[in-house]
This record gives C-alpha cells, structure tokens and sequence, in this order.
C-alpha cells in the first residue's frame, strides 16, 4: 500500500486489498501472513496509514491474528514505523524475535499461534539483499531441531525460485532459509510463486496483490493474475491454492518503432491510441525499438496522452526506455575517475547533436551538460520534503540552462 | 665468498653441462639451486644430474673394494678420502640476475672457470616480489630444501588467458595445488573460474576447503545438486539451456539421429528434448515414403531417447513430466537461470564451484559445455562493445582434460568448446587450466598454446617427454628431476617466468590455517 501516486490507482489499490481482507474474514482463516512490504515506504502518508489501520482492526475484530515481518521497503532499523504502530496495537505480531551471541550468531524465537498452535518466525527483507548477513549466521540447529508445525516468513528473492531468463536483482540460495518447516512465505517477488523441494516442502511468494512497480500494470495488461494464497493444513499442509481477485481492466498499446521513421511511428501511436477504447481503463503505452531517423523525442507522447486522459482511461503509463535512434545513440566511454568517464561521455555524443543553440554544442555543451547533471544529481537535504526537494532541483536546473 | 657457503667449483663442461667439483662435507641433491656470484652480477643454475669423480683409476678403486671386502682388511681406507674421491654435479644456469636493477636475463655466458658457488638463499631470490593482481603457486625449492621466504607469484591475468596445464599422476599433490591456486583466486576477483568438480573435494564440505576462506562468502559459489550446504546453490539446469551442439565433440551421434535431434530443436526450440523423450516412436512408422523409412524413424528416435536417457538420467514420472536421476536436469521452469547465473558469477571475477560428482562422465562434460559456450560468447560480446578490459580473466578448471581436448576426441569428433577455447579464447581472456595424468594425448598444437605448465612428478617416461617437448623453458636435461619429483614438488615452467622454477606447493590445511589466525571475530548481530 502506498505506491501508487495516481488517485484511481490508489482507489484500486485499496480496493483489492480490502477484497482480500474480506475474503479472508468470510474465509474465516484461522490467521494471516504477511512477509513483508505491506506499505511502499515504513512510514507512508496518512490517508495510507488510516485506511490500512481500518483494514487490520477488521482482522482484529474478527479474531484473526496477523503475522508479519519487516520488507526491504517498510522496514524501519529502529522500530519506528507503520508496522510498528499496528505491532503496538496488536492488531498485528511481528514474529521475528531474535536475540545474538557475543560470536555473531542469531537465535531466533517462535511464536505459538494461540487457536492452532502453529509455530511461526521469520527474518525482515532489507534493501540489496543485506539481509542475507543474518542467514549466514542464523542458528539454524534450534530451528530445525523444533518439533511441531512450523511456518517460516521471509522476505527476499530466492534463486531456486527462479522461473524466467536473466531474472536480475539480488537472490539468494534456498540452501541459507532453515529447512524443516512447512511452509515458507516469502514475500519481495511480485508474481505467484509455489515450488516444492526436499527439506522445504512448500515455499511460496503470494506476488503482489495489485502492482508494486511500474512494470506489473503492464504484466496485468498481459494477463498476470494478482491475488493471495490460501493455505489448508492440519498435520501437514494440505493444500495451497492462489486465490485470484480482479482489480481493473486494462488496455495495452503496443509500437514496435524498429527500423521505422519517427513520423510513422508518430502516425501509429496517433492511430491506435483514436480507436482504442480506453474508458476507465488502465491504459500502458509501450514503445520500442530502434528508429532509423528522427530523435526519440520526435516520437510525441504528451498528445496520447492527454487523448487517452480526455477519453475517461483511468491512468495512463507510458514506457519508452525501450525507444532509440540510429540517429542518435548514446555511445559509451571510459576514463579513470566519475567526473572523466562523465566528460569522456558527453565529448563523444556531443558531435552528433545539430542545434542553432552554440551553447549547447562542443565544449561549451559538454560543460553545460555537466553542470546539469550536476543540479539533477543533487541528493534531498534533512528536513526537505519531497516536493520542495523537486521543486528546488527544477528551479536550480532551468536556471543552469537559461530557460525561464 | 665466506669459504663456509661454498658448495663446489666450476671444473669444466660447457654451456647447458657445467661440471662443478662438490666440496666435501656437502651434500648437493638433482634440483639444487646454486648461485655463481660474478661482477655485478649472478648466476642462478640448477644441478641437474650428479656422479661420483675421483683421482684413483676405476680399476684400482675395484681392487681396492676387493680386498676389503674379500680380505677382511676392516680398516683400510684412502689416504685423504674428501680429496681423492668426490662428487661431481651437472648444472645448467638458470638465469643471469642484475644486482644494480633486479633485472633478470636469460643467461648467455659461461661462469668463469674455477668460480666457487653457493647454494641460492632468500635474498638471491628477491626479484621475486610479489606485484599486484598475482597468484600464489608455492615456494622456491632448492632440492628437497624449502626456501619459506621466496614465494613464487604469478601473474593472474597473463597466466590464466594463456592457459594452464597441470600434467601430474595421482597421488604427486595435484588436487593440493588446485585447491591452493583456487584459495589464492579468491583473494581477489581479478580471475573468475569455473571448476568441474568431480570428487567434490575444493568447497571442503566436511574438511577444510575454499570454504574457509575469508572472501569465501562474496567471492565463491558453489553448486551441489544434493543437499547443499548453507549458503550454497542446488545444481539444477534446465533442459532448456541444451542446445544440440552442445553434444559436438563429447558424444557420437550418426547422421541421421542428429537429423532427428535438429528437426526436434528446429520444432520445438527450446523444449527440443523434452518433446523428444515424450514422444511415442512407434508413432513415427508411417513417417517417410515407404515402411522402410518409417521403420528408421522409429529405431532413430529410439536410439536418440536412449542415449538421452543414459547421458542425462533422464526418467518419465506418472504424470509424464521429464526429470533426472541425479537432480541435475530438470524440464519445468526450475533451474531455467542457472547457466546465467553461474556465467555472471565468473565474470564478476567469482570462483564457482560445481559439484558434479553425481554427474556421469557424459553429463558433466555436456554442463561444463554449455556455460563454457555462453562464458566465451559473453566475452566476445564484450570485446565488441569494448567492456572486456574492464572484465576479468575466466578459467574453466577442466580434470582429465583428454576427455575434452584428447587427440582422439578432437580428430574423431567435431571441435568443441575446449578445444577452441584452447585455441583462440586467449584474445578474449578466457583460458583453460587443464588437469591431466596424460599430456601424450593432447595434440600438439593445444600443448604448445598452454603458456604456463606446473608439472608435478610423474613416472611415464613417454609423459615427460610430452611435457618436456612443449615447455617454454629448456627442460631437455630436466627428465630425472621431474621423475624424482616427491609430492607437492613442482617445476613451473612459463613464458611469464624468467625461467624453470623448482617449486614447493604447501599444505592446503597450512595455508588455510595460516591465514585463520588474522581472522578477527564477528561482534553481536543486530536484527531489525
């Protein structure tokens, strides 16, 4: 919760995980996991906050207990945030309750959930995978060695898991989760994900619920179903099950501008965005390839746009990292230092530029250049917030380049 | 020269045999290091041959021992023994040390005649400094004797992109030195390596292995398809990442069967074996123009399923899903971004491990094939986009590289991806580093492309002179030394080396050992 900025988005948002929160309580689950990244960031704003308190006393009121951990975005390594607030409370139980030795090694604690007995604990998700500091040393005989129906939460990419070419990002090996459990919830992998290996029977990540980046509204375009698990077990697991829920409909436009002119790809977008129907719709734009001529910035996107914005679509993403131009490509260069390699770069693109502005071009341009990159760079000062932060960058970059 | 150092002096010989009078009291072994101290300069020689000298004719040293013998005269001896009989040593000279610079030559002249010598000590050997990017080998070796303080460091990129070959017989310390060249690999991440580990014996699941190196945890992988370790990866590839011409040169197919085997790829791309194995023969009878051909089709596939099934273990469950005895292979989605993986790892400079000791021998040639290939296409890639210099050097540690790169494979069957990594993967900094019990079976042109050979002892005669014929140093006279060479001795002979160094490899256990006690202990952990 959290991520989206657009308002229609935001209703979606929480629409699916208020179903899901029904579901749960017509369900009548004997409890929920949540391992990790239930909010974008640890302390989100308040209109976020209050709904998803709204959400967990729900749970609360029906006797439902809530079982989390920490994920790499709404972790707080002081205790201070949303988490930790509905932890307070009680509406929800963070379960990782880990003490160290004076040689390094986490003892972790399980907690007994009261109607079932069902013994669970886990270990937060941290950012880059640091988290995997804690496994390599995780006690993992007193683990292993308990008796009883155990769940494991975490939250991490697992590299076994792993079921598409050239998945990037931080992974670690399932050999470093404890083995023994009878299930594994994993959360930080955005797609349903239930695999079974010798000496960790069911390990599963839920995926996310609607869209945590960008690029799962353009899966869902695809056809990627979002949802929850549900999990039936007595002695042993029995059964788990994706319990899917619908969020929005949505419509994909997809250029493909290889070896096409600028003008005609102008012509295609301009064509399937008129008779696309996109009435509250989320509609994805994506346009890739390498264009023959023309500059990637010819291809004129702000027009589709403000047709597809007019025509009722709920929301409009647009993807074009994808587009590039023979006419202009970015070629690479090295040097010993940041400031080298930034220069080396800007020296051997600039030639390709053709502008009447002069100081834009050669060593003026380069240094123009440089400095802008510079304003772009700049990090957000304490006490700044975000929109003053933005605001500040783009005043302080104009004025780099002159423009009012 | 402090007359007390003197080990014998310069009698005669010519260039490449220099006979030097031992001086009694010592004792010169085949291997020592002797140093002949000129104007400004050294000599580094070797003895490589030694015999018994003396004043007296032989015929009267016969009767002599007869009748001491015969006689029973107990008490007869020479008069002035240490002067009438001696030893005398053959020595070649090594190289020519400039004492101003440091620099070090080839030596071209003789030392002067009746020039006493010395054995070498650590301050002879000081050129030896280790410089940055280099990998540790062992220490010099005069003889048996050990000098601790000259340590022999190679330099890793250059090694490693022009090949290594390790011609050894068992027991002589060959998985020794490969374990402590890995050790010293990950040190750093200016050299990745893929290592074939067929006796599951470098990661030290239960002893002491790479594992308990310091860096072991960012700059080593290891793969196990049973039971891995914490920390460690399961070893599963996807049937997927198979191509048919990862076959070429490991496994024999006829004409026909690699028809059969391409029309399934050119169908089924990817899932080309899977179909394969679930597809019912007999269904193929009616293929061609007469009942001939349907019958060839039949048998083909037949036979294409059973070498399949017996290369890679492969087994149908009841639910007709494809998988591997040994838990290598696998034809759902698990596994699909191993070889990815593993070639991303070594080109980060990492040391990955797998353990194929499960494997058969078909099977763990057929995984080393294929990320092989797609190492050396990342590296051509990369040399194209101009990133290779910024990449690090890649080895693939092969053992029983004859398997791979025998004359017998390699003129029976296709090129494969050894052999032309043998050949040609030096422009792109990948090399081989070859392990081999049988460097007479590896074509000439391969031996010679292997610029760094550490030969440990080895009894076969016809393997010496394999090993002696492609040296980049002079070794002709060096035939009984390497005979003689007792476990953990070595001589490293290199184009990177100014010339034939004796060598000791140590213990993997001490140097595991010696480097644990400037660990410093983790404090408490704090968990969020």
């Amino acid at each position: 919760m959290g991520f989206q900025k657009q308002e229609a988005l935001q209703k979606i948002e929480r629409d699916v995980f208020s179903k899901i929160i029904n579901e749960c309580i017509s369900r009548k689950v004997d409890f929920v996991l949540m391992p990790g990244d239930i909010f974008h960031v640890n302390i989100p704003e308040m209109s976020v906050q209050k709904f998803a308190f709204s959400m967990f006393r729900k749970l609360y009121e029906e006797n439902i207990p809530v079982y989390v951990v920490y994920g790499s975005h709404d972790f707080s390594p002081v205790s201070n945030s949303v988490i930790d607030l509905l932890a307070e409370i009680g509406y929800i139980t963070k379960v990782t309750q880990a003490t160290s030795t004076d040689d390094g090694i986490i003892h972790l604690e399980f907690i007994t959930d009261k109607a079932t007995g069902v013994k669970i604990t886990g270990l937060a998700g941290l950012k880059v995978g640091k988290d995997r500091d804690w496994y390599e040393v995780l006690d993992r005989q007193s683990l292993e060695s308990e008796q009883g129906f155990k769940i494991f939460l975490f939250h991490g990419a697992i590299s076994d898991m792993k079921v598409e070419y050239g998945a990037s990002g931080d992974y670690m090996p399932l050999s470093l989760l404890p083995k023994k459990f009878a299930y594994y919830a994993g959360g930080h992998l955005h797609k349903f994900n239930h695999q079974k290996f010798s000496d960790y029977p069911h390990v599963v990540y839920p995926g996310t619920p609607f869209a945590g980046y960008h690029a799962d509204l353009e899966e869902n375009a695809k056809g990627q179903k979002r949802g929850f698990v549900m999990v039936e077990f007595e002695q042993t697991i029995r059964n788990v099950e994706f319990i899917p829920i619908t969020n929005t409909t949505y419509n994909i436009i997809e250029i493909d501008a290889d070896n096409r002119k600028s003008e005609s790809v102008n012509q295609e977008l301009q064509e399937k965005t008129t008779d696309s129907d996109s009435a509250e719709k989320i509609v994805i734009v994506k346009i890739r390839g390498e264009m023959t001529t023309g500059k990637t910035s010819d291809v004129n996107t702000s027009n589709v746009r403000d047709h597809l914005v007019k025509s009722g679509a709920l929301a409009v993403n647009i993807s074009r990292n994808s587009l590039t131009s023979k006419e202009y490509t970015i070629t690479g260069a090295t040097g010993n230092s940041r400031d080298e390699i930034e220069s080396n770069v800007f020296k051997e693109n600039v030639g390709q530029l053709r502008f009447s502005q002069k100081k834009l071009l050669n060593d003026e341009g380069v240094n123009l250049a440089k400095k802008l990159l510079r304003q772009l760079g700049q990090a957000q000062l304490v006490n700044e917030k975000k929109n003053e932060y933005l605001e500040r960058v783009k005043i302080e970059s104009l004025a780099t380049l002159e423009v009012d | 020269m402090d007359d007390g150092l003197v080990v014998g002096q310069v009698v005669g010989g010519k260039f490449g045999d220099i006979i030097i009078r031992q001086k009694s009291g010592t004792d010169l072994e085949i291997g020592d290091i002797i140093v002949s101290e000129e104007n400004g300069t050294y000599l580094v020689l070797q003895v490589f041959a030694l015999q018994y000298g003396s004043q007296i004719q032989d015929r009267m040293q016969q009767m002599m021992s007869g009748v001491n013998m015969e006689q029973g005269v107990v008490d007869a001896q020479f008069y002035e023994p240490e002067f009438v009989n001696y030893v005398l040593a053959r020595i070649k000279p090594l190289a020519r040390i400039y004492r101003e610079n440091g620099d070090v030559n080839i030596p071209k002249s003789l030392p002067p005649f009746f020039n006493k010598l010395r054995l070498i000590t650590n301050d002879d050997l000081s050129f030896l400094q280790k410089e940055d990017d280099q990998i540790f080998v062992g220490y010099i070796r005069s003889g048996s004797k050990v000098i601790k303080e000259a340590q022999v460091w190679l330099p890793a990129q250059d090694v490693f992109s022009h090949h290594v070959l390790i011609p050894a017989t068992t027991g002589r310390g060959k998985s020794n030195l490969v374990k402590t060249i890995l050790w010293h690999m990950l040190d750093t991440n200016k050299v990745g390596a893929l290592v074939l580990d067929a006796h599951d014996e470098y990661f030290g699941r239960n002893t002491l292995g790479l594992k308990d190196h310091p860096n072991a945890r960012s700059n080593l992988v290891y793969y196990s398809p049973s039971n891995p370790p914490a920390g460690a990866s399961r070893l599963t590839i996807n049937l997927q990442s198979i191509k048919p011409e990862h076959f070429e040169g490991i496994v024999d197919f006829s004409d026909a069967q690699i028809q059969a085997i391409m029309t399934a790829y050119r169908n089924k791309r990817a899932n080309w074996i899977t179909e394969m194995m679930l597809t019912d023969p007999t269904a193929l009878e009616m293929n061609g123009d007469s009942r001939r051909q349907g019958e060839t089709a039949v048998s083909t596939m037949m036979v294409v399923q059973r070498k399949l099934r017996l290369m890679l273990s492969l087994e149908k469950d009841e639910e007709g899903r494809i998988y591997s005895r040994h838990e290598v292979f696998e034809s759902t989605t698990r596994g699909i971004d191993t070889v990815n993986d593993i070639i991303q790892h070594i080109s980060d400079g990492r040391v990955v491990v797998l353990d194929t000791s499960r494997l058969g021998d078909v099977a763990e040639l057929l995984v080393g094939n294929i990320i092989a290939t797609g190492l050396l296409q990342k590296y051509k890639d990369a040399k194209t986009t101009g990133e290779l210099d910024r990449m690090p050097v890649a080895t693939i540690v092969i053992e029983e590289a004859p398997r791979v790169i025998g004359e017998d494979v390699l003129t029976s069957k296709n090129d494969n991806i050894y052999a032309t990594i043998a050949k040609e993967g030096r422009k792109f900094k990948v090399g081989l580093t070859a392990i081999t019990q049988l460097s007479s079976v590896i074509p000439k042109t391969i031996l010679a492309n292997m610029n760094t050979k550490i030969i440990l002892g080895n009894e076969m005669k016809q393997e010496r002179e394999a090993i002696i014929a492609s040296a980049s140093q002079d070794l002709s006279e060096d035939d009984k030394n390497i005979a003689s060479l007792d476990k953990g001795e070595a001589i490293i002979t290199s184009i990177f080396v100014p010339f034939a160094m004796p060598v000791k490899i140590p213990l993997f256990e001490d140097v595991v050992k010696s480097r644990q006690q400037y660990i410093t202990k983790p404090g408490k952990t704090r968990v969020f």
